[in-house]
């Protein structure tokens, strides 16, 4: 580093000057925030982000030729960016304080509001200083590229990484389209719900075949027989019915399982035996012994769904065993899609694990959660998004450099202090 | 095995990481590492028991995060101890290791056992494994930087500690990308974009900002003793991503309160 003549604005700049130019813009973009309300990201939707991003990187190849300038160094140097990062810091702390909104509009007339506190990811400050980051990072790379040097790739990679994972997330961001899409069985559906529950036709049909889900073996609770509450009330218990354990205790109650039927259906005789069909519940008989009375029960619980009834075995005329509705442990939906010259495809879609077409991506988004293994649709969700493979190398580049950072540590090898 | 066990494990851990930390400023350093390697081996086979047990990684509860927390503490304090020879940080390592596997005895916080289908990915256990080891390196990196603190008040900072600093650092920060971004990947898998300003999201952000900064405020080597402090602030920013996040009023609906 120069030494610092100490005077304001007279080369080379530092944190005083950075400070200022960063404040400067901060401020700007407050009054943007408060004449404009919200920076819409909609202005950027293509093919503004594509000559917007064209215009950065022709900005960049032109400012090359000024990198042995003052100005140039201290825009892609050290003060700069430690100020921009802080900056961000700064914002984003406030959207990690205070709840945020999904609306563009302000919620109310507070301050708070007005500055758009409660929207930040649209808000004006954030929007500059993320643009100004792209240029300051674009332009020390460019410098950083011009006099290459082998032995920095952990730079490149990680330098060149988060960049294209902001540039390419920034632009991109207005060409994101995502909708709901509730397709029920044997039928075909092409219209999609926006996030403002407005319809449209999409360019991806999908055709529902078939809709199932599996549970896990669910828990046990003595509850309340009138209000249905879960003892303790305080502290409610749970037993959670496994295999490997046939006995266990739940709330002053020893809990013996002598029978437990995953798919179930219930007998005439209010007994239950196994059958593989939709329509089944998981089922258990059991022995509750109370630890203090010796007092036991035995019988069928039952935690029912739409085609059957709950069973509970009662302890007394205040409190029963019930076994809680089981949670799901896998949801599938058995699809084709149909997409505009193209051939049908056919896809099993789960959550975690989606289906691609093309830059559409499909998601397991919900189900009838009442109906649960019985639901009749399943509803899915189509994400576009062109800039994707952009930000994957990114990700890509950045991941390889995190691992030489791990590797290396820092390689400098004398440390001044 | 399952919880119920976890008491027989931790109790002669804990004995060992106590042992470690005190004996390696007494008797030879050999049966301090000894004890030390003892106690993560002890933790070792209760958390593989726990795994085979529960039928799943044990990764979901904050109380399971505090348990790799407290191994990976001790792995990497032992190796970094090893390779810089820095007995203190042993101890330290160790003494927080014990304070979290006693969080986990006196406040266990164990949820139901299933595994949500959100869960159900292969990007799990790398995910929070890798920020684990970073918050321990930052943890470490963080005691480093009050002895630094202190040996800079008094007028004479150690070259040898600002190097192991800055390389504790910068491999937390490497580990801290990692996580990050096999958040991203797995977000984009689950639900549908790789970053959506959920508050433990933003708090990432922030957390990874402030590290940031210090990593590049210490290439001025300049205003050392602002820079020397941007470490505990940052560790008090993580801490608030780990654990403060779930108590924030901007997290109510956070896909990561759990």
């Amino acid at each position: 580093m120069n030494q610092r003549s100490g005077r304001f604005w007279q080369y080379p700049w530092c944190y005083k000057e950075s400070v200022a130019v960063v404040s400067g813009i901060i401020v700007v973009g407050f009054i943007l925030q408060i004449t404009t309300m919200a920076f819409d990201f909609s202005l950027l939707k293509y093919p503004v982000n594509l000559i917007l991003g064209f215009l950065v990187l022709l900005f960049l190849f032109i400012f090359s030729f000024w990198r042995n300038r003052d100005f140039y160094k201290w825009f892609s140097g050290i003060s700069f960016s430690v100020t921009l990062i802080t900056a961000l810091l700064l914002l984003a702390l406030i959207m990690g304080l205070t709840p945020q909104t999904d609306s563009h509009l302000p919620s109310n007339a507070s301050l708070h509001s007005i500055l758009g506190f409660d929207r930040m990811v649209s808000s004006w400050p954030l929007v500059l200083i993320y643009f100004l980051t792209i240029l300051s990072l674009g332009a020390l790379i460019v410098r950083r590229i011009i006099a290459f040097q082998i032995k920095d790739y952990t730079f490149y990679l990680i330098h060149i990484g988060l960049w294209l994972i902001l540039f390419a997330s920034g632009l991109g961001a207005a060409d994101r389209e995502r909708y709901l899409m509730r397709v029920y069985e044997g039928e075909v559906e092409w219209r999609g719900l926006t996030d403002k529950n407005e319809i449209k036709e999409l360019p991806v049909a999908i055709e529902l075949n078939d809709f199932y889900m599996e549970v896990y073996p669910p828990s046990l609770a003595i509850i309340d027989r009138n209000t249905g509450i879960i003892q303790p009330e305080n502290k409610p218990e749970f037993f959670a019915i496994d295999a490997q354990r046939p006995e266990g205790k739940l709330a002053g109650w020893t809990i013996l399982f002598e029978k437990y039927i995953h798919q179930a259906v219930r007998n005439s005789d209010s007994s239950y035996h196994e059958v593989h069909m939709p329509g089944s519940s998981p089922a258990a008989k059991i022995t509750a012994i109370n630890s203090i009375t010796a007092a036991e029960y035995s019988g069928w619980v039952c935690s029912g769904n739409v085609a059957q009834l709950y069973m509970t075995l009662n302890l007394d005329t205040n409190y029963c065993i019930a076994m809680m509705r089981p949670e799901p442990k896998r949801f599938v939906s058995d699809i084709h899609v149909y997409r505009k010259d193209k051939e049908v495809e056919h896809a099993l879609l789960e959550v975690n694990k989606p289906y691609r077409a093309g830059a559409w991506i499909i998601y397991q988004h919900s189900y009838d959660e009442v109906a649960g293994n019985l639901s009749n649709y399943s509803e899915m969700e189509l994400v576009y998004d062109p800039w994707l493979p952009f930000v994957y190398t990114g990700i890509f580049l950045l991941a390889a450099g995190a691992l030489c950072l791990i590797w290396a540590g820092n390689k400098r090898k004398e440390a001044r202090i | 095995m399952t919880w119920d066990s976890f008491l027989w494990f931790a109790v002669p851990a804990m004995i060992c990481w106590l042992s470690a930390g005190i004996l390696i400023y007494l008797t030879s350093v050999k049966i301090s590492y000894l004890l030390m390697l003892t106690g993560i081996l002890i933790f070792t086979v209760f958390i593989a028991g726990l795994w085979i047990g529960q039928g799943r990684p044990p990764l979901r509860t904050l109380g399971e995060t505090r348990l790799w927390y407290s191994f990976f503490l001790t792995t990497v304090g032992f190796i970094t101890c090893k390779h810089w020879k820095y007995k203190w940080l042993l101890s330290y390592s160790a003494m927080i290791a014990i304070i979290f596997t006693c969080i986990n005895i006196f406040k266990p916080e164990i949820h139901s056992k299933n595994l949500m289908p959100a869960l159900q990915s292969y990007w799990f256990v790398p995910h929070v494994t890798v920020y684990i080891l970073s918050y321990a390196l930052f943890a470490a990196a963080t005691i480093a930087s009050f002895i630094q603190l202190s040996k800079l008040g008094k007028g004479n900072s150690n070259a040898q500690l600002y190097r192991l600093i800055d390389n504790l650092v910068y491999t937390g920060f490497g580990f801290l990308m990692l996580g990050m971004l096999i958040g991203c990947i797995w977000a984009k898998e689950a639900w549908g974009h790789y970053w959506s300003w959920d508050p433990k999201e933003t708090w990432a952000f922030i957390t990874a900002a402030a590290y940031l900064i210090y990593i590049h405020k210490r290439r001025q080597e300049k205003d050392f003793l602002i820079t020397l402090w941007i470490l505990p602030f940052a560790f008090l920013l993580l801490l608030i991503t780990w654990i403060g996040v779930n108590y924030l009023p901007s997290a109510q609906g956070s896909v990561h309160v759990y």
